[in-house]
């Protein structure tokens, strides 16, 4: 099994930081969702992980745009790329690189998940026959994204991942597993359609987004719960998992 | 009780050159001793890109070589991906034809629609088509096999009037099989009347559960061709006299197959939709530690790994819950030296075969 052989600097380097891991959980009512899958190509698929995880064969990209008109953290967008693995046996998507759009909120992510949000201009709008996202870092372009002819789907069609997040904690260097917890009300799946992926923006320097594997659409609460479990980002998870509460 | 060994042809890294044929070889020895031993089938699955996993993108061409180096034990080609942008359904009728005759009329022939990302995104196959395609093209088969010519006009694929050669020696057909991750297939299977080939490690109650489904559905079945009315389920074998050692052993197969099939991206996982509702995961769970219906050595229930006795109860358990069959897998990644996946075929067919054999025949 390849176990992934990231230098634990790069890692460190778009790590958040969290200064305990007592955060209450959180609750986000009606959060617009696009997510958009591609394949990563261009990298071993272990490059991109540190040895704690190992890369799924292919390696798959999530870009996941929030907007969430209403809730304890006000309104806001947030945007995400993860990419998937594997914690031991179990699927998981690490957190490569986040922005958000609208300081409270990315503040109350950063220190309470360790999102690592940076700031950005974030756009998310739903047409009839399209829903379009876009990322604007520093006043440039860092994503240009669209789900195009969203067709529904069961809620239960769609499929969630918990998170690792980096984090800088009181021990340590630390991924930090989010359990995010989605309850969907509305799900459409789409035809992904990329414009503009600024690749260094986004952590992974020099890779590409390289065949598309699909889009959803999703009206849904999410909830961000209690940590329960950190892990060393240097050793296998069965070695280096902690339990949190 | 029927006993197969069936072949994911896993390799281990890194691949350095000889390591797949050695593994490759290592499988032919081990098939040529199941074929003396009184093993009844060698299966080989079909997959594509899976590293580490399964290099057998090709599994006809093993089981010919199986074939032509053994005179008994019939040649499981399962589960073949039927699905015309991998294999054209003529093509699937061609070469099964082909196989069984050289076997000598000792073909099985498994059907499957493929549960990987990695393999449907690798052929641009939609997975929402994939059940219909799967399932025009086994109906299609038997009529391939049994017409003079033969013609289709379908949705997946269709055919002028054709002659399909050529034609199998078993008659009317080599049975046919269908693979069985996510649960419900095997009522797919029931109402066409073709065999349960299970290939996920199910509990003893999901088992029996599913087999006794089976069994009530297919009577009144509509048969697409011969009906095959066999259940088998896959397991791991590894049989030594030292129960520890058998354990201590068998386990780090089983950890060893959880890790290749960890890293496998199921079609669930990256796409969304109804047509697999399952993540189609292959490997067992583990015992669990308290109230467990495995053993104190972890080996999870009803695994083929232990003393020859520990075994039998396993499979008298099997037995009892309507199971015809079981394949066993035997090694993973090669992490289980030649010699001993030789001794423990060997032990398993001394101590444990007989007790599933009726007097005066198999």
């Amino acid at each position: 099994m390849l176990a992934g052989t990231r230098a634990l600097d790069t890692l460190a380097r778009r790590a958040g930081r969290v200064a305990s891991f007592d955060a209450p959980a959180l609750t986000l009512p009606g959060v617009e969702l696009l997510q958009v899958t591609y394949e990563l190509g261009g990298g071993a698929p272990e490059s991109f992980f540190p040895p704690a995880l190992h890369p799924t064969l292919p390696v798959l990209a999530v870009l996941a745009l929030w907007r969430a008109d209403a809730g304890p953290l006000g309104r806001f967008a947030l945007a995400q790329l993860r990419l998937s693995c594997r914690s031991g046996v179990r699927p998981r998507q690490l957190l490569a690189a986040s922005f958000a759009d609208g300081e409270p909120a990315r503040a109350a992510l950063n220190e309470r998940f360790a999102f690592g949000a940076r700031p950005a201009r974030i756009r998310l709008d739903r047409f009839y026959d399209r829903v379009e996202g876009g990322v604007e870092v520093d006043g440039a372009s860092a994503l240009e994204v669209t789900g195009l002819g969203p067709l529904p789907l069961a809620p239960g069609d769609l499929q969630f991942f918990s998170s690792m997040h980096a984090a800088e904690t009181p021990k340590g260097l630390r991924l930090l597993q989010i359990d995010t917890e989605v309850r969907v009300t509305r799900a459409e799946r789409a035809e992904p359609r990329l414009t503009q992926f600024a690749a260094d923006a986004f952590g992974i320097p020099g890779v590409k987004l390289a065949y598309p594997v699909a889009a959803f659409v999703a009206l849904c609460d999410v909830t961000l719960p209690r940590l329960r479990f950190a892990c060393r980002p240097d050793v296998p998870a069965h070695a280096g998992t902690e339990r949190l509460s | 009780m029927r006993f197969g060994i069936f072949y994911e042809l896993s390799v281990p890294r890194p691949f350095a050159p000889g390591v797949e044929r050695a593994v490759y070889e290592n499988a032919l020895e081990q098939v040529r001793l199941a074929d003396e031993l009184g093993f009844d089938t060698v299966w080989a699955v079909e997959h594509h890109f899976l590293e580490e996993y399964s290099h057998c993108s090709a599994p006809e061409l093993f089981l010919t070589a199986c074939a032509m180096q053994t005179k008994q034990i019939r040649v499981g080609h399962g589960a073949v991906v039927c699905v015309p942008a991998m294999n054209h359904p003529v093509r699937i009728a061609e070469r099964a034809a082909v196989l069984d005759i050289l076997s000598g009329g000792r073909l099985e022939l498994g059907t499957a629609r493929s549960s990987t990302w990695s393999e449907l995104a690798g052929f641009e196959i939609d997975p929402d088509t994939t059940k219909q395609t799967w399932d025009e093209t086994i109906r299609a088969l038997p009529r391939m096999w049994t017409e003079e010519r033969f013609s289709w006009q379908g949705t997946s694929f269709s055919v002028p009037e054709r002659a399909i050669l050529p034609k199998p020696v078993q008659r009317p057909h080599p049975p046919l099989w269908v693979t069985v991750t996510s649960p419900g297939t095997e009522l797919d299977a029931a109402e066409r009347g073709i065999g349960c080939l299970g290939v996920a490690a199910a509990s003893f109650k999901e088992q029996e559960r599913r087999t006794a489904e089976y069994r009530r559905r297919i009577a009144d079945c509509t048969p697409i061709g011969a009906v095959n009315s066999q259940v088998a389920t896959l397991n791991f074998l590894y049989c030594h006299e030292d129960p520890h050692e058998a354990a201590r052993t068998g386990l780090g197969m089983l950890g060893t197959f959880g890790q290749e099939n960890a890293q496998l991206l199921f079609t669930r996982e990256a796409y969304p939709t109804r047509a697999y509702g399952s993540l189609a995961n292959l490997a067992p769970a583990p015992a669990r530690r308290e109230g467990s219906p495995g053993d104190a050595t972890g080996v999870p229930e009803g695994m083929a790994i232990g003393d020859p006795e520990r075994i039998v109860r396993a499979i008298k358990e099997w037995e009892s819950i309507g199971v015809d069959g079981v394949n066993f897998l035997l090694n993973a990644l090669e992490v289980i030296p030649q010699q001993q996946v030789l001794a423990s075929l060997r032990l398993f067919a001394r101590e444990v075969m007989p007790r599933f054999r009726k007097k005066g025949g198999a």
